[in-house]
């Protein structure tokens, strides 16, 4: 039994309603109690600013995709080099750092939950792997369904119940958390040389169209009653005059569900873009703040883009191959085959290129415009907007208009006249950023019932306490305070263990891993039918038994079972 | 002021030591220094003799000279800013990394990466180099962006790979790949090499004997006098929508 005593913390905990109370959170075995006994060891805050532990809900740090940016980044490796030390492993790497760098520097900003944003399902054991060596954080990945052939075809025949049922199969046979579609029907298209230009563009030989494989996946993933959402990354990623598209997709999401959003659309700054091409870019991010504020069934991230050096890597292949285009520079392509596919591009932001700079400014606009932080979560979709090491520039910028003005002045001169940014006043306070930065992001993923995102009673004892102190720091204006503040914490504690003091991992950590299995009918159950056994051993490189990840893979497992209707 | 570095021999001569910190610069402060074989630091005076005769104030006025089993020695001038090393015999790998200034002379062979992402100074080689000489690493974007490196002998492949700015010159011959991903600055082989320039962006490749496998993305433009030598120019890489110059004495493309 071991009992810890954080004394004198000034608490934000959205989720309860708490906001910057002071108050003394007793932590027995890794979960919040009401009271621990007077042999607890006692953890002094002074006051400090005290959070639940953050969460990422979309970041790319493990799996295939990630493993081959550091493949083909050798460069990459040069900076962030740290040695071995203590019970901690040797690092480097910037944008694509080693498992233990994610890992490390996730700690000491205070994160402890982390969401991979796509997973392909034939590739999962690479991800549950780079898990386990992912240990001061919890993890769970998002799964590609974006091209998912025997979907495709059950779309084609009308049949959701279907759908949700492969669905169902493929998340508990790879471990996965939850649906992500990653240009839906492009990856597919792309397969055949060619892209989906938005929603109504027929996949080739499916004949299914990208809104039907939206529409009929949000209904599935309500079926089996998952606790994330549908987590949309929409078709046409990153081209000029993209937002109309956006929006059309954002347009088909009805409200279903009660207790979360409905669609979780991903990096929206990549899909908030006007003009109709890069000469007259400009932001569209006012019709997309709007929208999205009329709708209470979307949540989106920023996916921030942060000027410098980093590497873009998606499932949406096709984009990158546009990417690539543009830069010349290496890239990568990979088909996964009956699932999804990939690219990876390593790319570097400039302040003084006029479309980087209109992107870095279309990510504050979205987070500063969306009235509701709970529907604008702050993310850079790492490392394709930059790596995450720069959250807390982001939470800066948010927080002080006059940090923004300054950063302004560096950027392109001709983005003024294409972006409402420096019309923009509003400065998000202490609450706002702990709802974009973990209370949101829990419950966008649904979390929040299995502990996380908060401080109440029997939570997972994941917290965060950042060296500053509100009543002292003024955020418009010391913002570099508080940049330094969410750079490195006091203390962060994860399931009751301080893992890292103001900068430094202390342990090794071990990691737990949340998976989802869906309980559906014997009818349902895709392991017993005889066409989707067909296909499967007709089409795939592997038989059907070897495909699912044996539960040997995951560290800690924390299966939530859900009740499906089919 | 001149130091005089004289390898003490060593029983597990197949060790290398990685020497960073045999810099003139480093010298002006003394000779404590210290060097690593595996993964062990030793003083400086535990591999060599030192001898030091006067002294400096800047780090131009610096000699260092290196005898024994040069070979064996890893990183020597590795962010050299000034002042001047000679090695007597053959110097291993990674010789004068982003060295900025001052003068290296080798007197006998480098071993790989001779020079690599050099931003100034000079680097003299009368041997032959090896692979990667004047080249960018892995995976970098830019590799030499200064400077000049003269070999007198031969050199291996990925000769000035990624080069950006600065003059390589090689007497001898090149191996493969010689100025790959070139981004700028010029590179001379006296002797043959093969598959020059592959996908280069800028700069000018002149190659004043035959060239092998001759790469099919370059377009003949014509032929130019240059010092003395009627030169083929090319322009490429078209596989990069390159704006380099490629000028050869003779070609022969793959059959």
């Amino acid at each position: 039994m071991t009992e810890l005593l954080v004394k004198n913390a000034c608490v934000i905990d959205p989720l309860r309603g708490i906001n910057a109370e002071t108050m003394d959170i007793a932590i027995l075995d890794g979960k919040i109690v009401e009271e621990v006994s007077d042999a607890a060891e006692v953890i002094d805050a002074r006051g400090m600013l005290t959070l639940p532990g953050g969460v990422d809900s979309h970041t790319h740090i493990c799996g295939t995709k990630v493993n081959f940016g550091r493949y083909m980044s050798p460069e990459d490796m040069r900076a962030g080099r740290t040695p071995r030390r203590g019970p901690l492993h040797a690092t480097s790497g910037y944008s694509v750092p080693t498992t233990y760098g994610n890992s490390y520097r996730y700690s000491v900003m205070g994160y402890t939950t982390l969401l991979e944003g796509a997973m392909a399902p034939l590739e999962a054991r690479h991800t549950h792997e780079e898990f386990i060596y992912t240990p001061l954080q919890d993890t769970m990945a998002n799964v590609l369904f974006d091209g998912n052939w025997g979907i495709m075809e059950a779309i084609r025949d009308g049949d959701t119940k279907r759908v949700a049922a492969i669905i169902a199969w493929t998340l508990r046979a790879v471990k996965g958390f939850a649906i992500k579609l990653t240009n839906p029907g492009g990856t597919e298209a792309w397969q055949w040389g060619k892209n989906v230009s938005c929603i109504r563009d027929p996949v080739p030989y499916f004949e299914v169209t990208p809104a039907e494989i939206i529409r009929s996946i949000v209904e599935a993933n309500e079926l089996l009653g998952l606790p994330h959402s549908v987590h949309l990354h929409c078709n046409n990623l990153g081209t000029p005059g993209n937002y109309s598209c956006t929006l059309g997709s954002l347009g088909l999401i009805p409200d279903l569900n009660e207790k979360r959003q409905t669609l979780y659309a991903a990096h929206v700054q990549f899909h908030a873009y006007g003009g109709s091409d890069w000469k007259d870019f400009c932001s569209k991010s006012e019709p997309i703040a709007r929208f999205v504020d009329m709708r209470p069934q979307i949540v989106m991230d920023m996916g921030q883009v942060m000027f410098g050096r980093t590497t873009t890597m998606t499932a949406d292949g096709p984009m990158e191959f546009n990417l690539y285009r543009l830069h010349h520079e290496k890239w990568s392509n990979h088909d996964v085959e009956l699932e999804t596919g990939s690219g990876i591009i390593p790319v570097i932001y400039r302040r003084k290129n006029l479309v980087n700079s209109i992107m870095w400014a279309i990510g504050l606009e979205l987070a500063l415009l969306t009235k509701s932080p709970w529907q604008c979560l702050l993310t850079t979709d790492n490392p394709n907007g930059a790596p995450f090491v720069k959250y807390p520039e982001i939470i800066g910028l948010l927080m002080s208009k006059k940090y923004r003005d300054a950063e302004f002045a560096t950027i392109h001169p001709d983005t003024e006249a294409r972006v409402p940014l420096p019309a923009i006043e509003r400065e998000l306070d202490w609450y706002e950023i702990a709802v974009m930065t973990r209370a949101g992001q829990a419950k966008a993923l649904g979390i929040q019932d299995l502990g996380k995102g908060h401080l109440g009673p029997d939570a997972d004892a994941d917290v965060a306490i950042y060296p500053l102190r509100m009543d002292e720091v003024d955020p418009s204006v010391d913002y570099q305070k508080v940049i330094d503040a969410f750079s490195r914490t006091e203390y962060t504690i994860k399931r009751g263990r301080v893992v890292a003091r103001r900068g430094e991992c202390l342990v090794d950590g071990s990691n737990a891993t949340f998976w989802v299995r869906p309980k559906v009918s014997e009818n349902y159950d895709m392991g017993k039918d005889p066409d989707f056994i067909e296909k499967f051993d007709r089409y795939y490189t592997v038989r059907m038994r070897n495909y699912p990840v044996q539960e040997e893979y995951l560290n800690r497992n924390r299966c939530i079972e859900t009740e499906a209707r089919i | 002021m001149k130091v005089t570095l004289a390898m003490k021999p060593a029983a597990k001569s197949f060790i290398s030591i990685e020497a960073e910190s045999i810099v003139p610069k480093n010298f002006l402060d003394g000779t404590d220094l210290s060097v690593w074989r595996g993964n062990r630091e030793l003083r400086l005076d535990e591999v060599f003799s030192v001898l030091v005769e006067g002294d400096a104030d800047r780090s131009e006025d610096v000699e260092v000279v290196l005898s024994g089993e040069t070979f064996r020695l890893k990183r020597v001038g590795e962010y050299m800013d000034g002042g001047r090393i000679t090695i007597l015999g053959n110097i291993g790998m990674h010789c004068g990394n982003f060295m900025s200034g001052g003068i290296i002379e080798v007197r006998g062979n480098a071993d790989g990466w001779l020079g690599r992402e050099m931003a100034g100074g000079a680097i003299v080689c009368r041997g032959d180099a090896a692979d990667y000489c004047a080249a960018g690493y892995r995976g970098g974007r830019k590799g030499m962006t200064g400077g000049t490196v003269e070999v007198f002998g031969s050199t291996g492949d990925f000769l000035a790979e990624s080069i950006a700015g600065g003059t390589v010159t090689v007497h001898g011959n090149s191996g493969d790949m010689a100025g790959a991903e070139m981004r700028g600055g010029t590179l001379v082989v006296h002797g043959d090499c093969r598959r020059p320039g592959a996908n280069m962006k800028e700069g000018s490749c002149y190659v004043y004997g035959t060239v092998q496998g001759m790469l099919p993305t370059f377009r003949k433009i014509g032929t130019v006098q240059h010092g003395g030598r009627t030169l083929i120019r090319f322009a490429g890489d078209l596989a990069n929508r390159g704006k380099g110059n490629l000028f050869v004495k003779d070609y022969e493309y793959l059959d």
